[in-house]
């Protein structure tokens, strides 16, 4: 009991980066990124094909925080231009063309079958890594959030026009949200891997990219501890499902798919009844002397 | 200062201005005004480079402005505001005031980072400049408010607060007096008069006449896409063409 609480511990905490990182991008910014997954997806591979060149392992980790961020700059070039609505079919179709070349495609990375990574043996240090790195993308969305770099990002959410008007480029303030959030999420994927041992294209559905838009329309977009405790609400959730189908005798499979119906259920009624989030966005509160 | 040649724009079909050419000085106060579509906020939007003519030039301090191109004309010291005030209305009142100043070291990774001293002290010199001028603007006890939560009147004063955060040379104020009370119309009006003194250019479109003749030096009157009289806010008013296209016979 105590390992499966360290395990669920260090999947939550990978998890609510994911989370933080869609906030930066879709919270503060207002990006509507259906493409998360694959910053996720880039960086476990990057161990996967590293650990299959027989590299060191910090040789994959950094090719992973390298390559996510740098992919996530070439996938924004063609929304460059285009409208919000645009952004969600560009970064969602990028994210299953790298699912479905690793898939179709088994002299990369395995196919459909994968590529076994040495696991982090230790689960203390699995829990440790993965607090760390939640510790600091948490500080990170924070000072951004909280800072200059974070108020004009809400600018542009709110009115690109206004933004523009306002003297600023809003595309350079995109790609700069987009390689921080990227590099998150693929330092995520490369602690996941390490994590779980197992890298393939059933690990990086679209399905994933919703748990974390879940998470984080369920804490609060626009506020980082909102989207953590939204993260790890879901993955709470997402775990205990388990015991539920050993206790009710279910097959285990038609639970899983009752899961995502409950996180669909999740959505609908957030947007219905609490579109802020349960932790909405604060103001900052300045202190003026008002006349 | 500012100086509008032979501007050209047509979409599809409807040709939306006509070899526009207008000037505007240092601290001049001019007037837009023309009926309902006859091209003055579509002037404005060459101007600010929200819109690309076809045809003509936009210069200012007597280099050509970076036409079609809106944070270039902006860097360039020109400001908009929009018939519709446009905010961030999810944020503070403050907060709108803050992301009008231009030294933003803060909006950097970089400097947000490493040089938390140098963003602080940006932050600092920005609040300052924002208080004042929301004290002019007669705003603080609404600093911090959610600029949506303000009044149509007190939101298009805002646009001018953060406008003049950037310290532009050039403000093109779009209909700063509609749907606007009588007692903000002369808060507005006293305040432009200020900047004017302080040798801004100024250009208002603008409906209210009577707004109009009180504050402007010059006025331009557009119809049709075309420039049909120029002159004092009294000349306009006695010319007989504008009078039959846009200010209706006298009674």
């Amino acid at each position: 009991m105590v390992d499966f609480a360290i395990y669920a511990l260090t999947i939550i905490a990978v998890w609510a980066v994911m989370a933080i990182s869609l906030n930066i991008q879709f919270g503060m910014t207002g990006l509507v990124n259906f493409g998360q997954i694959l910053p996720f997806a880039i960086g476990a591979y990057a161990v996967g094909i590293a650990t299959e060149l027989d590299a060191p392992w910090w040789a994959g980790a950094l090719a992973g925080l390298v390559a996510a961020p740098l992919a996530g700059l070439l996938v924004i070039l063609p929304a460059r231009r285009s409208s919000q609505d645009y952004w969600a079919l560009i970064t969602l179709g990028f994210g299953e063309l790298f699912r479905l070349t690793m898939l179709n495609v088994p002299s990369i990375a395995g196919g459909a079958d994968g590529v076994t990574v040495s696991r982090l043996g230790d689960r203390n240090l699995a829990l440790g890594l993965s607090l760390a790195l939640l510790l600091v993308a948490y500080l990170a969305a924070q000072r951004i959030g909280n800072g200059p770099l974070g108020r004009f990002l809400r600018v542009i959410r709110e009115d690109e026009v206004l933004a523009a008007t306002l003297g600023r480029n809003p595309m350079s303030y995109r790609s700069t949200v987009t390689a921080v959030s990227w590099m998150m999420a693929g330092a995520a994927g490369v602690l996941y891997a390490y994590v779980i041992g197992y890298i393939a294209p059933t690990s990086f559905l679209v399905t994933d990219t919703f748990i974390v838009w879940t998470a984080v329309i369920l804490g609060g977009p626009g506020r980082n501890i909102g989207v953590v405790i939204g993260a790890a609400i879901l993955i709470l959730m997402s775990v205990s499902t388990r015991f539920l189908a050993d206790w009710s005798g279910l097959p285990s499979d038609l639970v899983a798919n009752l899961r995502l119906a409950l996180f669909g259920l999740v959505l609908v009624l957030m947007f219905l009844f609490r579109p802020e989030g349960l932790f909405p966005e604060t103001r900052r509160i300045r202190d003026v002397d008002g006349r | 200062m500012l100086t509008v040649a032979d501007v050209s724009l047509a979409f599809g079909g409807f040709q939306a201005l006509r070899g526009v050419g207008m000037t505007a000085g240092a601290g001049e106060i001019v007037g837009l005004v023309g009926p309902n579509g006859s091209g003055k906020s579509t002037l404005l939007n060459v101007i600010a480079g929200l819109y690309l003519p076809d045809a003509g030039e936009v210069g200012l301090d007597g280099a050509p402005l970076p036409l079609g191109r809106i944070e270039a004309v902006a860097q360039r010291g020109v400001g908009r505001t929009f018939q519709v005030p446009r905010l961030a209305q999810r944020l503070s009142v403050f907060d709108n005031m803050m992301v009008g100043a231009t030294d933003q070291p803060g909006e950097r990774l970089f400097d947000l980072f490493l040089r938390p001293a140098r963003v602080a002290a940006a932050e600092a010199r920005a609040a300052e400049r924002a208080t004042a001028v929301l004290r002019r603007l007669d705003l603080l006890h609404k600093a911090n408010s959610l600029a949506g939560s303000l009044s149509g009147g007190q939101q298009k004063l805002l646009t001018m607060g953060v406008l003049l955060m950037s310290e532009p040379k050039l403000m093109l104020l779009d209909e700063p007096a509609a749907g606007v009370n009588p007692v903000l119309i002369a808060q507005q009006v006293d305040f432009l008069r200020a900047l004017r003194e302080e040798g801004k250019a100024i250009i208002v479109v603008e409906h209210n006449m009577d707004m109009i003749s009180r504050l402007c030096d010059r006025v331009y009157v557009l119809d049709a896409g075309v420039i049909i009289a120029e002159g004092t806010p009294a000349e306009v008013r006695a010319n007989e063409l504008v009078v039959r296209s846009y200010l209706g016979q006298p009674a």
